[in-house]
């Protein structure tokens, strides 16, 4: 094996050994899972011991994976700041605006992703709102944005439009987790809680006017990043499908609300470029997102009392 | 996943329940007491309405006919030709759209008079639904109350309840939750009759008014609620067809007896709405 691929294979396994679970592995390291077990087991090999014992429903580290683990973590490290240093020498750093909720995971992956495929240059992500990054990126600021549509700008240019479809963040104790799914109308009498307007105006206009057209129309809108509101049972809010603790998910009937996102750019650069292309399969990867269809025509049903 | 919790739902409404829901295209179903045997009511008036189709398309029946109706055709009822006062001429599917739209008994009778009980018969005999039987006509149903209580309507004593036969399913009109849900999916899946006169039949059962029961659980203007009511004194019911924004479509079927004899129960006709809104939603999970 050669030094390079060993040190990769050597950060698999850390990462691996972080989380002792290949699949949040394989998504924290940007890659599919089958890969991942792969190199793992290639490591092995030229190792010639066996680091985790996958047995058992769960995966542990063998007692020799975990003598092995400290030494592995001191040659990655070592080798990343190896090549932070080289980097800085050289000084190619792409400046990227990416949304404050995007969520965690999807920025790890997407930096390692980046950072796989273009190690020569350092990304420097900073989240920013949406009409922000517009503001950044005429400013010269930013390289790259990644902007939620519909956005419009003289000299801005766009990569693929992703969709994200969205449900509705409920509190554990909402009456409505009780069902699979909620349409917008069973919201009625909740409070909303969406990102700032001022820094995502497309967004706020187009998910009100859905709101509204769909007969729910929050007594109040609180703007934010942070999901407090909804934990407190105050708001609610809509996003992809999470997992966390205090909060339910559930899809929206009629998948009304869908966030469109992609790259944006004035100058046309090679990592520049590149990152347009890490972000749309990525975030198909790790955000649910897939690719822009025609929005299907909303179709209103009739029934006799509405005009009698 | 386990079936929903119909039984608690039903019990707070006051009533007993059964009901049985499927997904037309996929099969997937669920239910409670689907196969009971129960009193159809005004559901009747859907087996009619395909069996007048399938006339017209045998050359029997021509829809566009006019037919004049006199006071003597007249039979009990609040609503179209059974609350007017003078004869009204007008086309077979005409006095269809009445019968199911406003759930009219003296053009459903005006009908049957036409097709005749053994074409209703003999068609569901065909359809292979065993426990769907017609065997009388509003102006009929309403007479036998009449005879059963030995008095005229209102039905509000539960010892005349106890003895009304159109609420047995042994002499009157009758049908099973599973059996109406597979008459209406036979319509949405052109299976009833032919592709044009199925549209036309999803058309009409569309048009109808009441918003109370099925339609209730579903108040969305992105969902389509189609279907046809039935309701004698303390029986409560609809089937029809949910069609969600997405092209999902769901045949239901829900039938239900009040412990009350109150002629009004906002919530036992609401709870026909939210147990097939329950229903769905767990053939969607």
């Amino acid at each position: 094996m050669l030094i390079v691929d060993l040190v990769r294979h050597l950060r698999y396994f850390v990462v691996v050994a972080e989380e002792l679970h290949f699949g949040n592995a394989a998504i924290r390291l940007g890659m599919a899972q089958p890969p991942l077990s792969q190199r793992i087991k290639r490591l092995e090999e030229e190792l010639g011991v066996r680091l985790f014992d996958r047995s058992a429903r769960q995966v542990r580290l063998t007692e020799e994976g975990r003598l092995l683990l400290g030494e592995a973590r001191e040659i990655v490290s070592r080798v990343e700041r190896l090549h932070e240093l080289a980097r800085q020498g050289r000084g190619t750093v792409l400046r990227v605006g990416v949304p404050p909720d995007l969520g965690p995971t999807v920025l790890a992956a997407l930096v390692a992703a980046f950072r796989e495929s273009s190690p020569e240059v350092r990304l420097a992500p900073a989240e920013i709102w949406t009409a922000d990054q517009v503001t950044a990126l005429a400013e010269g600021a930013i390289d790259v944005g990644l902007v939620r549509h519909p956005v419009t700008a003289p000299g801005l240019r766009f990569g693929q439009v992703l969709v994200q479809t969205q449900g509705v963040l409920l509190a554990e104790g909402d009456p409505l987790t009780g069902v699979g799914e909620v349409h917008l109308a069973d919201l009625a009498g909740r409070e909303l809680l969406m990102p700032p307007k001022e820094g995502e105006p497309g967004w706020h206009a187009e998910v009100l006017a859905e709101c509204r057209g769909h007969n729910f129309v929050p007594a109040q809108v609180h703007e934010g990043a942070g999901l407090g509101m909804v934990l407190a049972g105050a708001a609610v809010a809509f996003g992809p499908r999470v997992e966390l603790p205090g909060l339910a998910w559930r899809p929206l009937l009629g998948s009304p609300i869908a966030s469109r996102v992609s790259t944006a750019w004035r100058a046309v650069t090679a990592a520049g470029a590149d990152f347009s292309a890490v972000a749309v399969r990525t975030l198909k990867e790790s955000a649910g997102m897939s690719d822009e269809v025609a929005a299907p025509v909303r179709r209103v049903s009739r029934r006799p009392g509405m005009l009698a | 996943m386990s079936a929903p919790a119909f039984e608690s739902l039903f019990r707070a409404a006051g009533v007993t329940g059964w009901l049985y829901a499927t997904d037309i295209d996929t099969g997937h179903e669920v239910g409670r007491g689907a196969d009971e045997p129960l009193p159809t009511a005004s559901m009747y008036k859907v087996a009619l309405l395909i069996a007048l189709c399938r006339q017209a398309e045998a050359g029997v029946l021509d829809l566009a006919a006019r037919v004049t109706v006199t006071a003597a055709d007249r039979v009990t009822g609040p609503t179209g030709l059974s609350a007017m006062l003078d004869d009204v001429t007008i086309s077979l599917r005409d006095l269809a759209y009445l019968m199911i739209a406003v759930s009219d008994n003296t053009s459903a009778d005006k009908l049957l008079a036409l097709v005749g009980f053994d074409a209703v018969n003999g068609m569901l005999a065909e359809f292979g639904l065993k426990d769907t039987r017609v065997v009388q006509g509003a102006g009929e149903m309403n007479a036998s109350m009449g005879r059963d209580a030995g008095h005229a309507w209102p039905f509000v004593d539960p010892d005349d309840i106890a003895r009304l036969s159109a609420l047995d399913p042994a002499r009157a009109n009758c049908s099973t939750p599973r059996e109406m849900a597979r008459l209406f999916a036979m319509i949405w899946r052109d299976e009833a009759a032919s592709p044009e006169s199925c549209a036309w039949m999803r058309t009409v059962l569309n048009m109808q008014v009441w918003p109370h029961r099925l339609a209730s659980g579903f108040p969305y203007d992105d969902v389509a609620v189609s279907g046809k009511t039935g309701t004698l004194p303390t029986l409560r019911c609809e089937s029809g067809v949910v069609e969600y924004p997405d092209g999902a479509r769901y045949a239901v079927s829900v039938f239900t007896r009040s412990f009350s004899t109150a002629l009004i129960q906002p919530r036992a006709d609401a709870v026909i709405g939210t147990a097939a809104r329950m229903a769905v939603d767990h053939l969607r999970r």
